[in-house]
């Protein structure tokens, strides 16, 4: 079991007590997605779900992937509706990546097989660029400038 | 199980400690467009006692919440940007056609579905038994579905 401790509050995966945030998304191959998340970022895989419902989990740094198939409307969302990103160029939310050293995680992912749509570039308080992973979602790496605590 | 110690602002994960921002290595956060930065911090700070670390600020600068073991960045959407030429950010047009969202796994789902119901979350349902795990979803101010799991005992990932 992975274990996390912020201040002096600990979070498990399952959590033990309280609750652990992971991140879910649809995908259409779920070993092609694990593999990926562990090869460039060095994720762990828990498991790799299996067809009767049970997803893929991956650890990765301080949080998990939980990644699965899409699928029409459960009991639990009646008009929900899970798909890969039918459109990977209109977005709302993603996976952001805090980083210490954007040149050198750009070169170390790159050179794992990650696609950056630019290299890093400067902006408003950090440095940024975007990874797609298998499944069109993007990713943002961006290392925050020295005056910019939260840039 | 191992050994960890932790202060402010810092998480440790085995060996390995985790900043908001990073001194090294990389840490994992989550970004949502949203209409209103102070709203939807003000939903995540009272629903699951997230910890407003940021506000933003009308130069692009984002809104950062703490929230148990991860982060949450919140900003405005917008066009393409010179590292991303091609994508345009924006709150879901369509909140019930979902790729990627949230996912909090919890340790008493009907205590944190009672809880969370009171500080003014919205389910769309109670929770239900699902394969491996007991589940609802809440809506947040924006639309996004937030997924609230239980894993079901001698289930280890529900």
């Amino acid at each position: 079991m992975n274990q996390v401790q912020v201040e002096q509050k600990s979070y498990q995966m399952p959590p033990q007590d309280g609750f652990t945030v992971a991140r879910f998304i649809t995908v259409v191959d779920v070993e092609r997605s694990a593999r990926f998340y562990e090869r460039v970022f060095g994720g762990r895989i828990l498991t790799v779900g299996n067809s009767e419902g049970a997803p893929g989990f991956i650890q990765i740094a301080n949080t998990w992937l939980i990644v699965y198939f899409g699928g029409g409307p459960t009991p639990d969302k009646p008009m929900v509706t899970l798909s890969v990103p039918a459109d990977p160029d209109c977005v709302s939310s993603f996976m952001n990546i805090r980083v210490a050293d954007i040149q050198a995680c750009y070169q170390l992912w790159r050179s794992r097989g990650a696609k950056f749509l630019t290299e890093p570039k400067d902006k408003y308080g950090e440095i940024r660029c975007y990874i797609r992973d298998p499944d069109g979602y993007i990713i943002e790496v961006g290392q925050s400038k020295p005056d910019f605590a939260y840039g | 199980m191992s050994e960890l110690k932790s202060s402010t602002s810092q998480i440790q994960v085995e060996q390995q400690s985790y900043q908001m921002p990073p001194q090294d290595g990389i840490t994992v956060a989550q970004f949502l467009t949203v209409a209103d930065i102070e709203r939807s911090l003000r939903f995540y700070e009272t629903v699951f006692g997230g910890r407003i670390l940021s506000r933003g600020d009308s130069k692009g600068a984002p809104g950062y919440l703490q929230i148990a073991n991860t982060w949450l960045i919140i900003n405005v959407g917008g066009g393409p940007t010179p590292d991303k030429p091609m994508v345009t950010l924006r709150v879901p047009p369509d909140p019930d056609k979902v790729s990627s969202f949230m996912n909090i796994r919890v340790a008493d789902i009907r205590a944190c579905y009672e809880r969370w119901r009171k500080r003014g979350a919205e389910f769309i349902t109670e929770p239900k038994p699902k394969y491996g795990e007991t589940r609802c979803y809440i809506r947040d101010p924006d639309g996004y579905i937030i997924e609230v799991g239980q894993s079901n005992l001698g289930v280890a990932y529900g």
